[in-house]
């Protein structure tokens, strides 16, 4: 047998595909699904599962979350709650135990919280200065409760979760990779959710002062403080508060809701 | 956002750093294939007469290629919906030809491989985790030095 030296001109062991462009393939695709899949067990939740959830499980789900924010019975926790309670009065349609709690840390925030609970921050108690301001931001997360976002959010977290879980494992930077485009999309859902809840929180302050004057104040201020574009706000889980002050400014103009005057804020020390 | 900016910096660095030393090892390759055309290397059992054989010894030769970061999430992808592998193609084609030429290296004078095999495992400590994804292959044959050439 003769020996026939041969140099490999052409690999027929390699593809030829350019690496990127398997890449774009396949990332486009997966995340397109992805999204697809995320955004239809959105709705699956939002209109099919969420309705059905009795209030029992949700309080026991509110216990859940409730141990990292230990209520203080103060004076000042009580003197807000006459604040809650007469908006809630109201609210005839809740038939949750609202309760309000304080948490001493500087971010300007509240949260909804399952069971009921609300929970202010002090960075947020620090800047309101009225009554009615903090009324309206009350009533803001009472709407959360009405429309049931609290639970709508916990329910996309966990398919989030167990989504990019299942098909990636632990890969922290795709993982990652995936959870932020996926966030991109939740920022959409969730400020059409906060227009909605703005919208409660005017009407209920109407039905509980007779007025809306300082349901604007807190947006307005922050907004003085945080001079951000709008597009800041794209991805952000809440419209810019310029956009707020706008959206609430023409619903006031629409529903001719009379502007009274405002009751200040004297909280107890 | 700090991991997302760590991953796709990593992305980057992996893309192009993998597509250099990419680029770089086959050009060696392509050129030491060349050099040492003159060695006949089989896979064939066939040994010349004993009588001929002045020496004969076991040659090897092995080449541990390790994934970058890009052929890693194109593969982790790629798992999903499956298909071809490309981003590992190159890998094991690199891999298996340097070995080739590794023990062809150790196999300088005599003149002729017989029974070339080539074999390969995985090297391999979760790469899910970030650990390491390398492939080794390990090929080996039998160099005979003849008393008088072919």
């Amino acid at each position: 047998m003769k020996y026939t030296p041969k140099l490999l001109t052409k690999n027929v062991n390699t593809s030829t595909t350019h690496p990127l462009k398997e890449f774009a393939i396949l990332t486009g695709g997966i995340l397109g699904a992805l999204i697809l899949v995320y955004v239809l067990l959105g709705f699956v939740l939002e209109w099919v599962v969420v309705p059905h959830i009795p209030q029992s499980v949700e309080r026991s789900l509110g216990e859940l979350f409730l141990g990292n924010y230990a209520v203080e019975d103060s004076p000042e926790r009580q003197y807000l709650q006459g604040i809650l309670d007469r908006l809630v009065e109201h609210e005839p349609s809740q038939t949750l135990d609202y309760q309000l709690h304080v948490e001493e840390s500087p971010m300007v925030n509240a949260m909804a919280l399952p069971g009921g609970h609300i929970v202010l921050y002090r960075g947020l108690l620090d800047r309101v200065e009225s009554e009615n301001e903090l009324a309206m931001i009350l009533g803001h997360e009472l709407g959360h409760f009405a429309e049931r976002h609290h639970l709508i959010g916990l329910g996309r977290g966990l398919v989030l979760l167990v989504l990019s879980a299942t098909l990636l494992g632990d890969q922290s930077g795709i993982t990652q990779f995936l959870q932020d485009s996926l966030a991109t999309v939740e920022s959409r859902f969730s400020q059409r959710q906060e227009q909605q809840v703005d919208e409660f929180g005017l009407h209920l302050l109407q039905k509980t002062y007779q007025h809306v004057a300082g349901a604007t104040d807190f947006f307005e201020r922050i907004q003085k403080e945080d001079p951000e574009g709008p597009l800041a706000y794209f991805f952000a889980s809440h419209p810019s508060p310029a956009n707020r002050v706008d959206f609430l400014n023409e619903l006031i103009s629409s529903a001719h809701y009379p502007m009274g005057e405002k009751t200040s804020l004297d909280l107890p020390e | 956002m700090l991991d997302l900016a760590l991953f796709l910096i990593l992305l980057t660095i992996g893309y192009f750093a993998g597509r250099a030393t990419e680029h770089r090892h086959y050009k060696s390759i392509l050129l030491r294939e060349k050099a040492s055309l003159h060695l006949p290397t089989v896979t064939s059992k066939m040994l010349p007469e004993v009588d001929q054989i002045a020496k004969s010894f076991l040659v090897t030769g092995s080449c541990v290629i390790s994934i970058d970061y890009f052929k890693r999430i194109l593969a982790v992808l790629r798992n999903i919906i499956g298909g071809r592998m490309t981003a590992y193609e190159t890998l094991i084609d690199r891999a298996r030809r340097e070995a080739i030429l590794r023990m062809k290296y150790e196999a300088l004078g005599s003149h002729i491989i017989v029974n070339t095999r080539v074999e390969t495992a995985s090297i391999f400590s979760s790469a899910s985790q970030n650990g390491i994804g390398s492939v080794e292959v390990f090929a080996y044959g039998t160099a005979i030095k003849l008393k008088k050439k072919l």
